[in-house]
């Protein structure tokens, strides 16, 4: 078969790191390995590729990730304090995780809901229209 | 009044048993050649935010030889304030997959790609179901419609890289590489996707061709003026009352219109002090200059573009150099780093607001000016051309408002 026929048909390769990040919840140094053979490349390049993309974690992170978007229509909407509110109940900086393993905070650009901001998205939901309140009240409903 | 027009914007259609696909059964009946010609002369131009030919692209790709030849639907829309191609996605999903037929069938593809951004979760379950409903109702794969047009669809989510949104960094992106841009020439059309043959469409690119090709609006290919043919979507936000997606014919509105009957006007009682035209990577236009007609070429006169249809307002109780920062700190987080002049220019345009926001001491315009000249000469790809077209707006409208001193020159 034609190389680039036979590429098409084999899975890219970030498509197989979103498979490995949603069964461990992040990617772990034996499935770079695997990968590496797989793709016979070396494990320098399948590390360069993981932090090239902000959704990709070499480490655990919380059980449920919070992406707060402060990207220009949701600042223009006071998404910065949400942020706050989030921060100082949470007790964390950007891209830290709770002790408990239970959150962790991201501050993101443009989640594509400009006409509804703030949005706070947590794991795969959207939360629009929120403000300091609603957001601890979502965080609350996090169990 | 003012009023929209729905050809791409309409109910939620999401049942493949409801649709028709007429635009691609017409394809079907009229050829490749033909359909090329019809969307050429509907002068459909990209709404991705570069605007190139559709036509154009679609034409030169069909007249390239190569092993493969792959039709790539860029779904990575991460242009801040945009949410068009998340709509048709999640709403339109059938025109989309129709587009992408239509588009590969032109150029002779029988392989296509759908890259849609991690972030949009919804866009990906809906049309990850519309691929699998489409194979299984033998509208996919081979003998489609009962012609010798075969098509298979791959769908690729992003993983977090506003950069993949560049057609050469995405297609480094579906071949499992860092999302970094690619010299060009060659440009995708000679050596794109594993270096075959690629044409890369945005998704309401691709809505808008099913839309002429579809035999129900024809009139859709004679709207606009001249030079901006069709609708666009409108992604309104910011400090509206009624902000939203909206459909708008072009050259029969004006941007005043826009802000003040489409989408309600300022809240609060505020007054408008800017419009953001087409997303972060466009030129301000100040609210006394709002009354023109919507079209590529009215904002092109105006130093700015339309962009990704991503219309901003501002009103006058924000902090500029606040404003400033959020856009300069995204560029510093989004540059994937392969050009430094945009890697380092973006960090130290951050280093410079930040410094003037806390010293509060003069800064030099002709430093700002210089820094986005280089990255506008030196960045590959229009992200970064494009990274400081807002902030160098800013200055050249507010500059003595902020105490920038210097001179500004584009």
């Amino acid at each position: 078969m034609p190389k680039a026929r036979s590429l098409f048909y084999q899975d890219s390769l970030l498509e197989k790191l979103h498979e490995v990040q949603s069964t461990y919840g992040y990617i772990p140094e034996t499935e770079i390995k695997e990968l590496a053979e797989k793709y016979q490349l070396p494990r320098a390049n399948i590390y360069g590729v993981i932090s090239f993309y902000s959704m990709f974690y070499t480490e655990p992170t919380g059980k449920y990730i919070i992406r707060i978007c402060d990207s220009i229509s949701c600042h223009l909407n006071q998404s910065e304090s949400v942020l706050k509110a989030v921060k100082s109940y949470l007790n964390l900086e950007n891209h830290q995780t709770t002790k408990d393993k239970k959150f962790t905070l991201e501050v993101v650009e443009c989640l594509g809901h400009c006409g509804e901001g703030p949005v706070m998205m947590v794991n795969n939901k959207i939360y629009t229209k929120i403000d300091g309140n609603k957001a601890l009240e979502i965080l609350g409903g996090c169990i | 009044m003012v009023s929209e027009k729905l050809y791409l914007k309409g109910d939620k259609l999401l049942n493949i048993l409801d649709y028709d696909f007429k635009s691609i059964k017409n394809a079907l009946r009229m050829g490749r050649k033909e359909t090329i010609q019809k969307i050429k002369d509907s002068e459909l131009k990209g709404r991705g935010g570069a605007a190139f030919p559709t036509g154009l692209k679609w034409q030169l790709a069909s007249e390239v030889e190569g092993e493969e030849k792959f039709l790539v639907c860029n779904a990575d829309e991460g242009e801040p304030g945009t949410f068009k191609d998340r709509y048709l996605l999640e709403e339109r999903p059938l025109k989309v997959l129709e587009g992408i037929m239509l588009a590969a069938f032109a150029i002779g593809a029988d392989k296509a790609y759908i890259y849609i951004r991690g972030e949009y979760t919804r866009a990906i379950e809906v049309f990850t179901e519309i691929i699998e409903a489409a194979r299984k109702n033998k509208i996919l794969d081979s003998k489609i419609f009962d012609s010798n047009f075969k098509l298979e669809i791959k769908l690729v989510r992003g993983a977090g890289a506003y950069v993949c949104g560049d057609e050469t960094s995405l297609l480094n992106s579906i071949e499992g590489k860092r999302g970094r841009s690619r010299i060009k020439p060659p440009y995708p059309i000679q050596e794109g996707l594993f270096s075959q043959p690629t044409v890369v469409n945005n998704v309401e690119s691709l809505c808008c061709a099913a839309e002429v090709l579809n035999p129900d609006s024809e009139e859709f290919a004679n709207l606009g003026i001249e030079g901006s043919r069709g609708t666009k979507l409108l992604c309104l936000s910011g400090d509206l009352n009624k902000p939203g997606l909206y459909e708008v014919e072009f050259g029969k509105i004006t941007l005043q219109e826009i802000i003040y009957d489409l989408a309600g006007g300022i809240k609060a009682g505020e007054n408008l002090k800017f419009v953001i035209p087409g997303g972060i990577s466009t030129a301000l236009i100040t609210a006394k200059d709002l009354d023109f007609p919507y079209s590529y070429q009215a904002f092109e006169k105006r130093g700015s573009s339309l962009g990704s249809g991503a219309v901003i307002a501002v009103s006058k109780k924000h902090d500029l150099l606040d404003l400033m920062l959020n856009v300069s700190r995204f560029y510093m987080d989004e540059t994937c780093g392969t050009c430094f002049p945009c890697r380092e220019g973006n960090r130290q345009i951050n280093k410079i607001l930040k410094e003037f926001k806390n010293s509060g001491q003069k800064i030099d315009a002709e430093l700002i000016s210089d820094i986005g000249n280089t990255i506008r000469l030196a960045a590959r790809c229009g992200l970064g051309q494009s990274s400081l077209n807002f902030i160098s707006s800013v200055i050249e409208n507010y500059g003595q408002e902020l105490k920038i001193g210097g001179k500004i020159y584009a």
